[in-house]
């Protein structure tokens, strides 16, 4: 592997970072969808994301990277039944990249064939779901994966559970993870109940300006003659980064959520239109998340505000031709119904 | 600029790629296959003999080209064994990849990712597979006018060299030689490129239309090479120009306005309002010591090839309209992935089928007994397979399908009803989004048809295309009707099954020829009508007359297509219309 491009030292793209620290924050909200342009850095970022992440417990030899203090009922079946002597070990967190070529039995887990031509035994090889627990999954150019693996992919990441049955097996293990996905929306569109499973959206775009697209340039440039030097050199951000994501993780349950919040965000959906209560939810545990990883104790209307495009965007209710980008109607909406509360 | 410059420049492309390697990314060349392309390869070979030129065949399979299984080695020793793929085994190499403009969407997807990360994991058939493979690419583009790699691997490609116009007198002496690219390579690192040089690529980036990162990245990347094949530590103005030619005109999306008189021989002055609207974005945010923009955009028309640049324009509008054709045409094969179950049949899995577990040992069970005998010795497996044996899963799955809409926007169409056409016509694509089928649009007016969008799902581009449709002129329905033809035929060889929706008020007067009168073009109308018919093709014919009149009947009749009359066709119906052929068709 090459050297890796630090993710402090992306420049631009501030909702899209902002968007991916969110989700390290707090897995539940349901993984990024990051829709653009060639060469927007969409695959840097993400990429660059793997080494700032913070580490994290898991039980030894388990296939699964359960969490040794974790809930009995998040474990995989071995984990939660011997409970008690659990030895644990400290590792980075996963982030699996998923190749357009990956095949379905890699991507859910199979019938281990070596164990079975071999010793007639019945065994189950863990997949790239198993893989990914706990941890991130990326699917680059999700659009164009075949519409039976993505299905597999949203269904597991909003049960949280992988279950198997296929070739006489019958399993079930856990799969948490954020499942970040990106593409060029030029090649082909996700069906809009694919998108509604996505907590967070950003729509990347190439910065215009010269100034910024000079910074690119040289940092860029700095980095191709010396990867090393660059990486030493922003270290120090990369590990305040992963600092802060660390503690906004630990104080994420101690976050207060004002009632005027929840009435807010209730309302906003409403305002919108938008289907079902994941609009809602996502919002509440974006807001959460954003208050914490800025150090307060109580979620703001202002970060309600911040994260209202990224969480609504893709949720409203589409004409397929309707060119009005979604951006404007949320602002819109937002303007609208901050204005009349007292901030 | 004359075809020695040309070939130039293929000199520096080959010694760029020599000193930057897998960091250019690589070389899409458009050449035909003959002696200028092969002089060309046996330069790069010779300013790197030891880093071999790797041909990868259009077609290679996914198994092949990411590794898997070994299959022979795999039932031999009965423990699964890992086949290197060519990807991983070009680390270090340049990869050569023919036919470029044919690659699938996937094949394209896997190039494009491991010049990303300079790595190869593959997740398939049980194993996970991780490999270095760092390489340059030289795609080699033999596209007629409208084929070109897709845009995906091209935007990586830091050069873009075109050598089709040069004839073998062209090709000169070779620039440079071995030691200069070794030398150069040592060097590369300690080229600068200061930050008035990084505003000068932003800018040219900005006159061209050129807003990918990458593209600025590479073309910095370039110049650093250059610089050091100078031997020089600092970029000059020249690399800067080379850069520019290399790996940034041939991306251009726009042209500097002043070029609307390009064909003059001697490239015009810019003019000073143009410049002015050019520099008063910029200026603010920028400092002070930035180069004048009319010197960029001076240099950038010095550089302009007259009849090249149309050339360019009408190729990155061929890519960008190939962009959701490519990689289609494996939909037959992959009714082995998915659908309904349908049994299943002999086979390696490796082409692209689910292994059948149990019918597999189905086939073997029978055999174990002479088998264990034959073998004569003790196998330790319960059960002895053999590659004969595999079973792969079938599927049945419903083709694609996808709608091409043939919009007349002549000037009697235009006069009378292009609006309500076009309403219409959104209507119906509101239903393809709930079919997810894909759709193309083709107009016609004046003395010819064009496609206006290639087949896509994406229908804010089509309801774009439609909604800048402008009217007038005559009527060609001959050369309307012959485009729906030409691309039902492309669709059906694509394996998706195409519908035609054609809207028109039948009243033809341009015939083939380009000759106009009314009689002729019926006549002509109606023979084209006759050989799309003859080929298979299902459609409804939608009279966009102010009074629905025979002419479009008879026309449908020849087609023996469905006929609605616009007037009474609310959306509604015109919907359902469309939906009942379509059931009927398929």
């Amino acid at each position: 592997m090459g050297a890796v491009y630090p993710f402090t030292a992306i420049i631009g793209q501030e909702s899209m970072k902002q968007a991916l620290i969110l989700a390290a924050v707090d897995p539940h909200i349901g993984g990024v969808l990051v829709f653009g342009e060639r060469g927007t850095g969409k695959s840097t970022s993400i990429r660059a994301l793997a080494s700032t992440l913070p580490r994290i417990n898991v039980v030894a030899n388990c296939r699964y990277q359960c969490d040794p203090e974790g809930p009995r009922l998040g474990l995989c079946g071995q984990c939660s039944d011997n409970k008690g002597t659990v030895k644990a070990k400290r590792q980075a967190l996963p982030v699996v990249d998923l190749p357009l070529g990956a095949t379905e039995d890699r991507v859910v887990g199979a019938l281990d064939i070596e164990r079975a031509l071999h010793h007639g035994e019945k065994v189950f090889e863990p997949g790239l779901l198993a893989a990914a627990n706990r941890g991130f999954l990326y699917v680059d150019e999700v659009n164009l994966l075949e519409d039976h693996i993505v299905d597999t992919l949203l269904d597991v990441a909003a049960s949280g559970e992988n279950l198997v049955e296929r070739e006489g097996l019958s399993i079930r293990h856990p799969a948490r993870f954020v499942l970040v996905g990106s593409g060029n929306p030029e090649e082909g569109e996700l069906r809009p109940q694919l998108l509604d499973r996505f907590g967070l959206s950003v729509d990347v775009k190439t910065p215009k300006d010269v100034a910024t697209r000079v910074d690119i340039i040289l940092a860029r440039d700095e980095f191709d003659r010396d990867p090393e030097a660059f990486e030493r050199r922003w270290r120090r951000k990369e590990n305040a980064l992963r600092r802060r994501i660390e503690l906004a993780r630990g104080r994420l349950d101690d976050i207060d959520m004002p009632a005027e919040i929840l009435e807010l965000a209730a309302s906003l959906c409403i305002t919108l239109g938008t289907d079902g209560l994941r609009g809602e939810l996502t919002l509440i545990r974006a807001a959460r998340a954003t208050a914490a990883l800025n150090g307060r104790d109580s979620a703001s209307i202002a970060d309600l505000k911040a994260v209202a495009p990224m969480v609504l965007r893709h949720r409203l209710r589409r004409d397929p031709l309707d060119e009005s980008s979604s951006d404007v109607r949320v602002e819109r909406a937002i303007e609208a119904l901050f204005n009349q509360e007292p901030v | 600029m004359n075809v020695d410059s040309v070939w130039d420049d293929a000199e520096a492309a080959a010694a760029v790629l020599g000193v930057l390697g897998w960091q250019l990314g690589g070389v899409n060349l458009r050449c035909f296959p003959g002696p200028i392309r092969d002089t060309w390869l046996a330069r790069i070979e010779s300013l790197m003999p030891t880093t071999p030129l790797r041909r990868i065949p259009g077609f290679t399979h996914e198994s092949r080209l990411l590794g898997g299984i070994d299959l022979a080695a795999t039932l031999k020793s009965g423990s699964p064994i890992a086949e290197r793929g060519l990807l991983a085994e070009c680390h270090g190499q340049i990869a050569v990849v023919s036919m470029a403009e044919r690659l699938e969407r996937s094949t394209v997807a896997h190039l494009s990712r491991t010049l990303d990360t300079g790595s190869l994991t593959s997740h398939r058939e049980g194993l996970s597979i991780e490999a270095r493979a760092q390489f340059a690419i030289i795609a080699l583009d033999e596209g007629l006018d409208d084929e070109a790699p897709h845009p995906a691997l091209t935007d990586r490609l830091g050069i873009n060299l075109d050598l089709s116009p040069l004839s073998i007198h062209d090709v000169g002496e070779p620039i440079y030689s071995e030691r200069d690219v070794v030398r150069a390579r040592d060097q590369l690192t300690t080229v600068r490129c200061s930050e008035e040089q990084a505003q000068h690529i932003v800018q040219l980036c900005d006159a061209l239309g050129i807003f990918s990162n990458r593209a600025m990245i590479l073309a910095v990347r370039i110049c650093r090479a250059l610089a050091a094949l100078r031997d020089d530590h600092q970029i000059n103005d020249d690399d800067i120009r080379g850069a520019m030619r290399l790996c940034l005109i041939p991306r251009a999306t726009q042209l500097p306005q002043q070029t609307a008189d390009l064909d003059a021989p001697t490239p015009p002055e810019p003019p000073p309002e143009e410049s002015q609207a050019n520099n008063v974005p910029e200026q603010p945010e920028t400092s002070t010591k930035q180069p004048p923009v009319e010197e960029i955009i001076e240099a950038i028309i010095a550089e302009l090839p007259p009849g090249l640049l149309a050339a360019l324009q009408a190729k990155s509008n061929a890519q960008r309209r190939r962009s959701s054709v490519a990689g289609k045409s494996g939909q037959r094969r992959r009714d082995h992935q998915r659908g309904r179950p349908l049994g299943h049949v002999r086979g390696d899995h490796r082409r692209g089928g689910k292994l059948d577990l149990v019918a597999t040992l189905r086939q073997a069970i029978p055999w174990q007994t002479i088998r264990k005998q034959s073998l004569g010795r003790q196998m330790d497996s319960t059960v002895v397979i053999t590659a004969s044996d595999l079973c792969i899963k079938r599927f049945k799955q419903r083709r694609q399908s996808a709608t091409i809409f043939a919009v007349d926007v002549s000037g009697s169409a235009a006069l009378q009803r292009l609006a309500e056409a076009k309403g219409a016509v959104e209507l119906l694509l509101a239903d393809c989004y709930v079919r997810r089928d894909e759709v193309a649009v083709i107009t016609f007016r004046g003395h010819a048809a064009a496609l206006l969008l290639p087949p896509t799902r994406s229908l804010v581009r089509a309801k774009r295309a439609i909604a800048g449709v402008a009217g007038g002129g005559g009527t060609p329905l001959a050369a309307g009707l012959e485009s729906i033809y030409n691309l039902h035929c492309l669709l059906e060889r694509q394996g998706v099954t195409p519908h035609y929706v054609l809207l028109t008020d039948g009243a033809a007067n341009v015939a083939r020829s380009g000759e106009t009168g009314r009689d002729v073009g019926t006549e002509d109308a109606l023979t084209a009508a006759a050989v799309l018919r003859d080929c298979g093709a299902t459609g409804i014919v939608i009279d966009t007359a102010q009074r629905p009149q025979q002419r479009a009947r008879t026309l449908s009749e020849t087609l023996e297509a469905t006929y609605v009359a616009l007037p009474k066709a609310s959306a509604q119906a015109l919907s359902q219309t469309i939906r009942a052929n379509q059931a009927y068709a398929s």
